[in-house]
């Protein structure tokens, strides 16, 4: 289908747009997006082919003079456009009751840029029912695998999106799409109701339609033993995380607080420790839309900053964060290009994208034969952020007791990790030469602001406080 | 409206119909270390078409949005393409409500101030609630939101209701000779009590303090804990999930109409009702997203599953009434005094990570950032502390105070007492 005509055919206006408003202020810029997402599921008794949450259709202005940042977020840009700039200049009033100041900071990054991008997929190639059809029969498929299973649901989302931006020297556009596909269980067993899923995302259909069914035995198996896992014995363990539990480390307990907008607010530690070790030796991290090919991958932020690949700890020592531009502004910094909104309703911040630690030179199955005891944590559940304190709270699905330099059949279920960033991190002793990444998830700044992100990574080996 | 309705109507495939709009009006503040980073204004407006067809056995339905800025040639092709999505889906079928046109207003004193204005008196209550010498609000976000939802479907149903909320983000931080700690706070209301909003951030900016004065407990401890507003809600809001039609529907639930939530009590019994609106509730409504009208439904009674609730179609489907989607919840309040509640040896969570209730996994239990311990003579404010236990056990003790409090769609106990909760 290609770029959005709907904002091909506001390009101009938009341009109109920006150089009125260039007449008041130093920076002029607008983002637009036309995003159509598709969620198609099916489970036992319903199926349903829905818009998905990343459908959006506006426009945001941003509008600078060195000090506070105005923004104004709206369905379209009309006809008359000198209209629409009076009415957002009228917009940003402020009660002289306020008896606060506004911000200063150095002009904002402008380098003039005219470029379009694309990424190809199959997703038009097919069509809903063939979509839907896959769904009914995976579906099928996966519920007749186990008379435990009491409903087994396939979900595929499909997502395109269209941006454009414009500002007095920069016109970038592009166009790309994202399918992912899911499968989850609710299953009884033992007295016990469990649920379990399986993620698979790439830019094509026919990936995510050869690969999603190879995880069904696995998701089967998985949901048996959660139906008879354990609660875990409170302790410190040394433990393996598999590569979801590697980057729920990576986003979690360090990403957030190298998000230098963080640093802007005084509310990131790491801002004390650039230049400084922050974790083992053996320790490298990245964070980047152009890292690596996943789900939060694109060709420029919503800033209008190309994407970048940040290399935040390089062999142990914290090298830099990640940034938007509003905070790079107030720092006096490049912009990273980790400027991202939830949609064109909400504010930009710094967000991670695609979050992981590098791969290391240990075998697998040296790591797990190194522990006597401990556990191997699976499978992301959620997780929380204290950039300020760095406090961690990351929860696994379940954990593979180890014994002896064996993973067991012995389950633990859920499984939460917590204790002091540091600690974690310079206790990370072998780093698997394997590397993955998953798109599963939604990162919120706070409890709010909602984008898709990736981490992942290689297998650690650490220590750290379960319970 | 109309030209939509019309071509809805004359769509052959499209047997039923309903439009959800919702026009938002926002006002927003970002200050950054006191100063203003950011002013935003949003003027949207969403409309979503969802389309039903009737085929065979089957009911089918599927959904598309529409902007201003959408053609009536684009609604048109949005139109057959939903049709024809919907014909591909077979569900069981169920009925839309039918109804007349009905406008309401939740309450709220948002309406008689200017945005601008309203947001200037929440922004200085806000920072003049930061007396403490060495403390700051290093983060402070503040979102005003005037909401006007429409619905209407082929059945005559028409309604609408203007509702605000607002939203208030604060970092307070105390920055000490050691150390600068932080906590997170969010609250959220949908009419300004200033002197409420000045007492949650003074509250907050003295648990910071006690943040940065805390200390990891040398010694194991092993005593009663108690639960504040934030983490009940997220306890009851629990229960509440297994009890939903759609989770009844689609087995996802581990009570049944009739089971114990509590097993063999020997604390307080736990009663629950959802509710469309309560009086001070910023998630109040007057109809859902169907356009059902919210009323009340009890669904837990002295610790037992009595009632499902939940939408239109997953109610129909388990053929019982729709209650809408209620999101409201009320719980009873117990028998603890606050003298009661704090004698003896206790561990009372001011704030944690997020309290992980796991009806599944039966766990309960998360990451503690500030916690009061008393260990029966002084009050120490402690940190770097979890806490876990089972779930069901800890609901077959559970105590709660006499006195009530209202978080974000939850008015019940203000505190409960637990015992038997691992603290490590």
């Amino acid at each position: 289908m290609g770029f959005s005509q709907f904002l091909d055919s506001r390009r101009d206006r938009a341009k109109a747009l920006v150089k009125i408003l260039g007449a008041q202020f130093n920076y002029v810029s607008i983002l637009g997006a036309d995003s159509k997402s598709t969620q198609i599921q099916v489970n036992a008794n319903t199926s349903g082919i829905n818009n998905g949450q990343d459908t959006e259709c506006g426009f945001v202005v941003k509008l600078n003079n060195g000090s506070c940042f105005f923004e104004y977020a709206m369905d379209d840009i009309g006809a008359d456009v000198a209209a629409l700039a009076a009415e957002i200049k009228a917009a940003f009033s402020v009660s002289s009751a306020l008896k606060h100041s506004s911000i200063s900071h150095t002009a904002l990054t402008d380098e003039p840029l005219v470029k379009s991008f694309n990424r190809p997929s199959d997703l038009h190639t097919y069509s809903d029912a063939q979509i839907l059809d896959f769904c009914r029969k995976t579906r099928a498929v996966l519920q007749g695998k186990n008379e435990h299973i009491l409903n087994a649901i396939v979900a595929f989302n499909t997502v395109e999106i269209s941006k454009l931006f414009i500002s007095a020297n920069r016109e970038l556009d592009q166009n790309y799409i994202y399918v992912s596909g899911m499968m989850f269980l609710v299953y009884r067993e033992n007295e016990k109701v469990v649920q379990t899923y399986a993620f698979e995302g790439s830019n094509n259909v026919s990936d995510v339609m050869a690969k999603l069914p190879q995880k069904m035995d696995e998701l089967v198996t998985r949901a048996h033993q959660l139906a008879f896992a354990k609660p875990i014995e409170p302790g410190v363990y040394d433990v393996i995380t598999d590569p979801s539990i590697t980057g729920l480390i990576a986003h979690e307990a360090f990403g957030h607080g190298v998000e230098m907008d963080q640093f802007v607010k005084d509310r990131a530690l790491a801002k004390e420790y650039v230049g400084k070790y922050v974790a083992s030796p053996i320790c490298n991290m990245r964070d980047g839309a152009a890292s690596t090919l996943d789900i939060a991958s694109y060709f420029f932020d919503d800033d209008g900053v190309l994407a970048g690949d940040t290399q935040i700890i390089k062999d142990g020592i914290l090298v830099t964060g990640i940034s938007d531009l509003a905070s790079a502004a107030q720092l006096g910094t490049p912009p990273t290009g980790n400027g991202r909104r939830e949609s064109t309703r909400r504010k930009a911040y710094t967000r991670m994208t695609n979050t992981f630690f590098e791969k290391g030179t240990d075998k697998l199955e040296d790591m797990i034969a190194s522990i006597q005891h401990g556990y191997m944590l699976f499978e992301t559940d959620n997780g929380m952020e204290d950039p300020k304190n760095w406090a961690i709270q990351c929860v696994a699905q379940y954990g593979i007791e180890i014994v002896d330099g064996k993973l067991t059949e012995n389950y633990v279920s859920p499984v939460v990790m917590s204790g002091y960033v540091p600690d974690l991190l310079k206790s990370i002793s072998m780093i698997s030469d394997d590397f993955v990444t998953c798109g599963s998830g939604f990162c919120g700044k706070g409890y709010k602001e909602w984008v898709r992100v990736s981490d992942g990574g290689p297998a650690l080996k650490a220590r750290v406080k379960l319970g | 409206m109309i030209n939509l309705e019309s071509m809805l109507r004359t769509n052959s495939q499209v047997t039923d119909y309903k439009i959800n709009i919702h026009e938002i009006k926002s006002y927003e503040m970002f200050f950054v270390k006191g100063k203003l980073e950011t002013l935003r204004r949003t003027n949207t407006c969403d409309t979503c078409v969802t389309v039903y067809v009737s085929h065979g056995e089957f009911l089918g339905n599927a959904d598309f949005l529409v902007y201003p800025s959408t053609t009536e040639e684009a609604l048109k092709d949005l139109i057959s393409k939903a049709a024809e999505r919907a014909s591909l889906i077979d569900n069981k079928p169920y009925s839309l409500p039918a109804g007349g046109p009905e406008d309401c207003t939740v309450d709220s004193n948002f309406a008689k101030l200017r945005p601008e204005e309203l947001a200037a008196k929440v922004a200085n209550t806000v920072f003049d609630a930061n007396s403490l010498p060495n403390g700051s609000l290093n983060s402070v976000e503040i979102f005003l939101n005037q909401h006007h939802e429409t619905v209407v479907n082929s059945r005559g149903l028409r309604k609408s209701q203007t509702r605000y909320d607002a939203m208030v983000e604060a970092i307070p931080t105390y920055n000490g000779s050691i150390q600068s700690v932080e906590l997170y706070k969010q609250y959220n209301f949908s009419n300004l009590d200033e002197k409420a909003l000045y007492q949650e951030i003074a509250d907050i900016m003295q648990a910071v303090q006690a943040r940065y004065e805390a200390v990891k407990p040398q010694q194991k401890l092993d005593c009663k804990v108690i639960l504040n507003k934030k983490e009940l809600r997220e306890l009851f809001f629990s229960i509440s999930r297994n009890l939903r039609y759609s989770s009844v529907f689609n087995h996802s639930t581990v009570f049944k109409k009739g089971d114990d939530v509590q097993k063999n009590p020997t604390g307080d019994l736990i009663s629950i009702t959802m509710a469309g609106a309560l009086e001070g509730n910023v998630c109040s409504a007057k109809f859902d997203s169907d356009g059902l009208s919210l009323g009340t439904q009890r669904i837990v009674e002295d610790g037992k599953a009595l009632a499902y609730f939940g939408d239109n179609q997953y109610g129909q489907y388990l053929g019982e009434k729709p209650t809408g989607s209620l999101r409201c919840l009320h719980a009873a309040t117990g028998s603890l005094s606050q003298k009661a509640l704090l004698e003896g040896p206790y561990l009372e969570i001011i704030f944690m990570s997020g309290l992980q209730v796991d009806f599944f996994s039966d766990y309960i239990g998360g990451e503690v950032r500030l916690a009061y311990y008393h260990d029966g003579q002084k009050i120490i404010p402690v940190t770097g502390i979890s806490v876990s236990g089972s779930v069901s056990d800890v609901l077959s003790s559970i105590r709660f105070s006499e006195t009530e409090a209202t978080q974000d769609g939850y008015t019940g106990p203000e505190k409960a007492m637990l015992t038997g909760m691992k603290i490590f």
